[in-house]
């Protein structure tokens, strides 16, 4: 179960020195997020939908707590991220935007190491990683070093080493970026798995742009915009609320308003 | 989990990752390792070659026909009389030709029993060393000769031969053998102390700038593990790959010292177990020092890239840091040992010198190590969580 609320953070971009005279450029504040509220239970797979810049990223590297917000509330199971990262961590797995992996390691060793750095003893950390490969069908790959390895294998294996101390709180920022539709779906499955009382009853924090995605697969939305909270409900609940047949559509009147163009085409993927 | 589980968990990881880099590592152990032992024996070469010219007995003369009496001395003080080769002065210049030449006048032997005193060249081409090493040998055959004929000319005249030298000369050298060694073996601390740094270079780099250009260190902070534990455990394993070289480059002037040609440097430098363990305990700490260093300095990196260049600066300091020995020609003064890289050159100097390393002297290097290594982890481990999300 996660909890967000009223989260805020502003950013201090430092201002720049003009080529010719001495004076800098004002600092340019950036309002990153403003007022971000979100509420994920538990054997539910929540969607955070919003167009690029809004927000997304920043909130859950708060939720993982690698900024300090600076205003507002994060709290896994209860525990609030701030005042005990470390324990709110470890009830975590993310799947950040960042998923950099050790190229002169085998992706066993790559699960391996974070499963120890989560405290997990040696063995219980192998027979784990055997696990999620038979679950993300990538037992083929893991004793492979992972140099070389293709998008969809990376992305595999650095989800199987956010997952690998089967935590209760699965959070994963834009996973399907530069998936092809095979590996979209097999993750797809997976989540579903994850989310099923046989797969643990996750809660399953999804981030994304991709209407798609939040169609096929969340069982509640949230969609943010500049920073903010803007609309909550499942997919129907939300046409039935902007009045639309179509999500997309749906999605653009939520995000931009009125102003935005009625092409749908032109904001499908909004930049 | 506990912090010192994590710092071993973390330290066994980077090592095992450092110790897979193969190519990076062949070219260290190759460029730095065996760097020393190679410069060792060219030098034990050029010594020998030397010293095989200086015990050489011969003079070669311009003219040779017009100096009976000169040939006469050189023949009586065991040397071999040569004619000097044609167009002599273009082979010395090509340093085809090795010794000095005598060029004797037409009327040498004419005017020495008038009493006019001929000049005699030595001709020798100081670009050319070994040609130049024999000049000096030459001057004093031909001093010889001069006194001899004074002498002879004093007796003739009942004077006493003593009144030409009214002060005997007697030259004692105070230096021990291994003091004079330094003079030639005194760049060793040198080439050990750059490979120490290169040594840790690639691996200080690699687990900071590197995390971050892959774009591991985001993910790596998400695991709830103390930063201090995950900066302690990557210094460690820095160090730890610095440390190695250290003890590698040491121990591998011990079998090259048994590839000393020349009898003489073997003879002056002693370089035993006791010197490669006096080195060790200088330059672990250093090891340490320099390792966090590096990371502190690749922390802010982006890149590996960026991180290299940042990293030129703390190279180009320690190695030019040691300079300052060579150009005090041996004056050491006491800030000397505040000064990193520059104490640990004074400080392996003196051990190839065979004196003793008293408490203080180590102590202070020590310290500064100690400092350095301290603020430098601890800026990393301040700065890991911003390095991470920008």
């Amino acid at each position: 179960m996660i909890h967000i609320e009223q989260l805020a953070k502003r950013f201090r971009a430092p201002g720049q020195r003009d080529r010719l005279s001495l004076r800098r450029t004002p600092a340019r504040v950036v309002d990153a997020v403003v007022d971000v509220n979100l509420d994920a239970p538990d054997g539910c797979i929540t969607g955070l939908l919003g167009p690029n810049g809004a927000g997304k990223t920043t909130t859950l590297r708060m939720l993982a707590g690698l900024i300090t917000p600076d205003a507002g509330r994060l709290s896994v199971d209860g525990i609030d991220v701030v005042r005990q990262p470390r324990a709110a961590l470890a009830r975590m797995g993310v799947l950040s935007d960042a998923r950099g992996l050790y190229p002169r390691l085998s992706a066993r060793e790559n699960i391996v190491y974070y499963a120890r750095l989560h405290g997990m003893a040696d063995e219980a950390a192998n027979a784990r990683a055997d696990a999620l490969a038979r679950m993300l069908d990538m037992h083929t790959l893991l004793d492979r070093r992972t140099e070389g390895f293709s998008q969809g294998e990376r992305m595999k294996t650095a989800l199987a080493r956010a997952l690998v101390h089967d935590p209760p709180n699965i959070v994963l920022d834009e996973p399907t970026n530069g998936l092809d539709v095979i590996a979209t779906r097999a993750l797809r499955d997976s989540l579903r798995w994850l989310r099923s009382p046989e797969g643990g009853a996750k809660c399953i924090v999804f981030s994304t742009h991709i209407m798609q995605e939040v169609e096929r697969l969340c069982d509640k939305v949230v969609v943010i915009s500049h920073g903010r909270t803007i609309a909550v409900g499942s997919v129907p609940e939300l046409l039935a609320q902007t009045g639309q047949r179509d999500f997309e559509e749906a999605f653009v009147r939520l995000a931009f308003g009125d102003l935005a163009p009625a092409d749908a085409s032109a904001s499908g993927l909004p930049g | 989990m506990s912090g010192l589980r994590a710092v071993a968990t973390v330290f066994r990881k980077e090592i095992a990752d450092a110790l897979r880099d193969r190519r990076t590592l062949l070219t260290v152990l190759v460029s730095s390792v065996l760097m020393g032992p190679f410069v060792l024996l060219a030098i034990s070469a050029l010594v020998a070659s030397l010293e095989s010219n200086a015990e050489q007995r011969e003079l070669v003369i311009a003219g040779l026909a017009d100096a009976p009496s000169l040939v006469n001395y050189a023949e009586r003080q065991t040397y071999t009389v040569r004619a000097a080769p044609p167009g002599f002065e273009a082979l010395l210049r090509s340093a085809t030709l090795t010794d000095a030449v005598v060029v004797v006048p037409k009327d040498f032997e004419a005017a020495l029993q008038r009493g006019d005193a001929p000049i005699v060249e030595i001709v020798a081409d100081s670009a050319n060393q070994r040609s130049q090493a024999s000049s000096g040998r030459v001057a004093r055959l031909l001093a010889g000769f001069g006194r001899e004929r004074a002498t002879l000319n004093l007796a003739l005249r009942g004077v006493s031969p003593d009144l030409l030298e009214p002060i005997q000369i007697e030259e004692h050298d105070l230096a021990s053998t291994q003091t004079r060694a330094t003079q030639i073996t005194g760049m060793l601390p040198f080439f050990v102390l750059m490979a120490v740094l290169t040594g840790a270079l690639n691996a200080a780099l690699d687990t900071t700038a590197g995390e971050r250009e892959r774009g591991s260190l985001e993910p790596l902070l998400m695991n709830p593990t103390e930063r201090w534990a995950l900066v302690l455990g990557k210094w460690g394993a820095v160090a730890g790959v610095g440390m190695l070289i250290a003890v590698l480059s040491c121990l591998s002037f011990l079998p090259g010292q048994w590839l000393l040609r020349s009898d003489t440097l073997a003879a002056m430098f002693q370089y035993g177990g006791h010197e490669a363990a006096m080195f060790l305990v200088v330059l672990l700490p250093f090891a340490a020092a320099a390792s966090a260093l590096l990371m502190a300095v690749a922390i802010g990196c982006r890149t590996f890239k960026e991180a290299q260049a940042s990293s030129t600066v703390v190279m180009l300091a320690a190695s030019l840091l040691p300079l300052i020995n060579v150009f005090s020609l041996g004056n050491e003064s006491a800030w000397h040992l505040w000064v990193p890289a520059l104490a640990q050159n004074v400080l392996m100097t003196r051990v190839l010198k065979g004196e003793a390393l008293g408490a203080l002297q180590l102590g202070v290097p020590f310290a500064v190590c100690v400092l350095i290594a301290g603020v430098a982890v601890w800026f990393v481990a301040r700065s890991l969580r911003s390095a991470a999300v920008r």
